[in-house]
């Protein structure tokens, strides 16, 4: 049978390595696994589990220091093999920036057969196929630097596709994508499993993701430590210890079945179809336990909260005026919110960002803050520009990918130097702008350079707040951060709220923005619609799929859920919705239990 | 801002010189450079004017195009101009003041190097840059230069640079716009201070740009490797440069002209 083993595989990165701060620690460790022929798997775990690097060693970038891989009975470290098991795997990898290699789309798309010598006609048909397969063939001719991400990502399929491979391997592939691309990238990768016969391997840290896979290997320093269907993995919450999370609608499903006092087999949670046939049934028995489900407090109301920024009737043009990046923009922010600022990618999010810390001019609008009592400084009057940039904070994405200075220390300071602040001054804003992201003094000699993934974007962060912004905007800030990461960010997100300033954030993913926005204001195509709780925006399909949106994930799941159960429960009225998945399935659930369940039909 | 600037840019149309093979255009390109600094007449300058104003209309750039091709240039060809006139001290004297002496002579040569300048700008537009891909470019060096792999030179290897440096710009540029946005909201200020405040200042853009052109160079090996990049050994082409009866014409269509220039030049000096 054709499979890929790989049997008790050892691999160190060389002195040469990119990774020098950690010498002599093995990427992968005596693991041992098995992927068949024509698959979908899911490799899990953290950052720095060896994912990456056991992908390397499938499309044998790599060779193992010891053990042995065969793939489909070819053994990678024998070098007369070497080129046909490469020819035989493609990879996708994270930033299509840095995977594409030629200036037109079909001259990128021919690159790999190019290289493999792939002779007209069959070149031009395979290209053409590929371009087909994933759904670009209409910019064939475009240039590669002009296109979306997601575009470039379908652009990095092709060029898989046209190799003709037998196994695809996504790594982080979709990282970098907006829910939609993601979707529709995905699928493009699927469908060629089934037509084409390919083994998928995907990497991810999206575990929604891996719910589509049939199985599962969850990895952890260098080895293997878990493997499975996904609901099976999903099942055992032990494996959280590994970075992984459930998805939010297990969590919810786990939440239901504990309240009801039931057990979830393995087979309910194999698919959201099945999941939710089973949480109708289970809601609606008529033995339903009466559980002890606490209400839950309202929401405090809105009390007087002051203005902190206003956004007036801006208009943005980068061609002095013949086409507007953002058209008639009104907004106001209040001191202490979070304020999310959601849309698809290329809707004027990051444009608006911009002009809130002027670093863009208004063709025409104002922009107001007011950063104290009485104070009002405007986006137009160049006096207030400095003061504007030190009140609002701005933290694009990827901050990491701007510190330059010898230290992380140093970095920090960067911007309070502009400030004529005394050397102590700074220093005690820089210690304390440091520690309030959680890296300590040690870190702060540091070279930037040195740091994590994780330890760098912090750092960077710090570098804003050092100058004590009133206001925080932060463009994308967990993109490309694992689970674990992503819940520290936020964590960090509320705890600098909690200090008292205020938060701006720019998401494409809107289970984070519904659960951690008290308002969110949508951008399509330059136009923006007033700013809403996440539960009004939300709760209303049609509305968000006008701006382009989907809605947060648990929400899918429950607005169909909801409308199953009203089926066999006529007089059920439902909470409104919530966003943290057990929060919701206790509101769920007491609305069952009130609506005298005993009725069914 | 850098987008203004059609120096060096590709410009989009289905001309006859866009649809000419890279390599003729290289080499009636190299043709043209020697003509237009052999050429010194006036009538016959003229006539150099015409042609390249027929290249213009065989490349269907429009007015506006070849006027933001030429602006850019136009202060180092004044700079030319007066250095020329300011320098040269043979011929009449028309003018004297001082250490400034201006000639007859001088004036014609400056009135000469200016235009050379500007019809060496206008002729590698025409013929290279606004009309072919940068892609195209490297191919046709690539092929015009292959005798050279005898000698062990790796052109092939050269081309490839060449063509991912081209790939590199816009995201490159792209890039740089973002960092100097991130710092510039960090306080940086780029267009005020003295000459050496402001050199610093770009090191906050230059030092993040290179660390972050190493790790894409190093992915971009990485994904080049698993297409099965092997050098140039074995590859094929999937747009193979071919010459036809056409790209000939062309060819010799432009090579008579140059021809006649130059003739027309000799008998008229």
């Amino acid at each position: 049978m054709e499979k890929i083993s790989v049997q008790d595989v050892t691999f160190t990165y060389g002195s040469e390595g990119a990774d020098v701060s950690a010498p002599a620690e093995p990427a992968v460790e005596n693991l041992s696994l098995e992927i068949e022929k024509g698959s979908y798997t899911a490799i899990l775990g953290a950052n720095g589990s060896g994912k990456s690097t056991l992908a390397k060693l499938i499309d044998v970038i790599e060779v193992p220091d010891s053990g042995r891989i065969v793939v489909f009975g070819k053994d990678t470290s024998d070098d007369s093999v070497f080129w046909q098991i490469r020819e035989k795997s493609a990879c996708v990898f994270q930033n299509p920036d840095n995977q594409i290699v030629g200036t037109i789309v079909e001259e990128d798309v021919a690159f790999g057969p190019e290289n493999l010598g792939i002779k007209l006609p069959e070149l031009r048909e395979r290209v053409d196929q590929a371009l087909k397969d994933a759904g670009i063939y209409e910019l064939r001719l475009r240039e590669a630097a002009s296109l979306s991400g997601g575009q470039k990502q379908k652009l990095a399929i092709a060029g898989a596709l046209a190799m003709r491979p037998e196994i695809l391997i996504l790594d982080e592939a979709t990282a970098m994508l907006d829910p939609r691309s993601r979707d529709e990238f995905l699928a493009v990768c699927e469908e060629m499993r089934i037509r084409k016969g390919l083994t998928l391997i995907t990497i991810t840290h999206d575990m929604s993701e891996a719910m589509r896979c049939g199985r599962v290997i969850v990895m952890s320093k260098g080895s293997k430590a878990a493997e499975g269907t996904p609901a099976k993995i999903f099942a055992d919450i032990s494996l959280e210890q590994f970075g992984l999370r459930r998805p939010v609608i297990i969590k919810f499903a786990y939440e239901i079945a504990r309240l009801a006092g039931v057990t979830l087999t393995e087979d309910d949670l194999s698919g959201e179809a099945r999941l939710r046939e089973r949480l109708t049934k289970i809601l609606t028995s008529p033995d339903l336990a009466d559980a002890d489900v606490p209400d839950e407090e309202s929401d405090a109301a809105d009390s007087d909260r002051r203005k902190i920024m206003s956004v007036k009737d801006l208009f943005s043009s980068y061609d002095g005026g013949k086409t507007f990046a953002l058209k008639n923009i009104n907004l106001d922010v209040y001191e202490g919110e979070i304020l999310g600022i959601v849309g698809e990618s290329g809707c004027g999010k990051t444009t608006l960002i911009s002009h809130m810390n002027s670093i863009l001019k208004p063709s025409s609008g104002e922009i107001e803050v007011y950063p104290g009592e009485g104070v009002t400084l405007r986006c137009s009057q160049k006096k207030d520009v400095q003061k504007i940039r030190q009140s609002v904070g701005l933290v694009f994405q990827y901050p990491e990918y701007q510190l330059f200075e010898e230290t992380v220390f140093k970095d920090i300071c960067y911007g309070l130097r502009k400030m004529d602040l005394s050397v102590e001054e700074q220093k005690e804003r820089a210690v304390t702008a440091a520690k309030s992201v959680g890296l300590n003094k040690e870190v702060l000699r540091k070279n930037p350079f040195e740091l994590s993934g994780g330890q760098k974007r912090r750092a960077a962060m710090a570098g804003v707040l050092a100058m004590r912004p009133k206001i925080l905007v932060l463009d994308e800030p967990a993109s490309g951060l694992d689970p674990v990461g992503r819940e520290e960010m936020f964590a960090l997100i509320r705890s600098l709220r909690a200090g008292g300033t205020t938060i701006i954030i720019v998401s494409h993913n809107m289970d984070e923005a519904a659960a951690y926005c008290d308002r969110i204001i949508c951008i399509r195509d330059g136009e923006a619609a007033p700013a809403e709780t996440p539960e009004r925006l939300f709760s209303d399909r049609e509305k968000t799929e006008g701006f382009g949106i989907d809605q947060p994930k648990i929400t899918k799941f429950t607005d169909q859920l909801k409308k199953d159960i009203s089926k066999r429960i006529p007089d059920v009225v439902f909470e409104k919705i919530r966003f943290d998945p057990e929060e919701e399935a206790r509101a769920v659930y007491r609305s069952v239990l009130k609506a005298g369940r005993r009725d069914v039909k | 801002m850098l987008s203004d600037i059609s120096l060096g840019k590709y410009y989009k149309a289905d001309s006859i010189l866009h649809r000419t093979d890279p390599r003729i255009k290289t080499l009636l390109y190299v043709v043209y450079l020697v003509v237009i600094f052999l050429i010194k007449s006036p009538a016959a300058l003229c006539a150099l004017a015409g042609v390249i104003a027929v290249q213009a209309v065989m490349a269907k750039v429009s007015l506006p195009v070849i006027w933001k091709t030429v602006k850019p240039v136009l202060p180092l060809a004044i700079f030319i101009f007066i250095l020329n006139i300011l320098t040269i001290k043979q011929g009449n004297l028309l003018f004297g003041w001082k250490f400034i002496s201006i000639t007859d002579y001088g004036i014609s040569r400056a009135v000469l190097m200016g235009i050379r300048l500007i019809f060496l700008i206008l002729s590698t537009s025409l013929m290279l840059t606004l009309t072919t891909t940068p892609l195209k470019i490297a191919d046709a060096l690539e092929s015009i230069f292959s005798p050279l792999k005898i000698f062990k030179v790796p052109v092939h290897e050269m081309a490839m640079m060449m063509s991912i440096a081209l790939r590199f710009i816009p995201t490159l540029i792209e890039e740089t716009d973002k960092i100097m946005k991130a710092q510039v909201s960090r306080g940086a200020d780029y267009d005020t201070g003295t000459f050496f405040n402001r050199v610093k200042g770009y090191l906050t853009v230059l030092i993040p740009l290179f660390v972050s052109s190493f790790r894409r160079a190093e992915e971009l090996a990485v994904a080049m490797d698993a297409r099965c990049y092997r050098g140039g050994e074995g590859r094929t082409k999937l747009n193979p440069l071919r010459i036809t009866g056409f790209d000939i014409l062309v060819g010799l269509f432009l090579t008579v002209c140059a021809a006649g220039l130059v003739v027309m030049d000799l008998t008229l000096r």
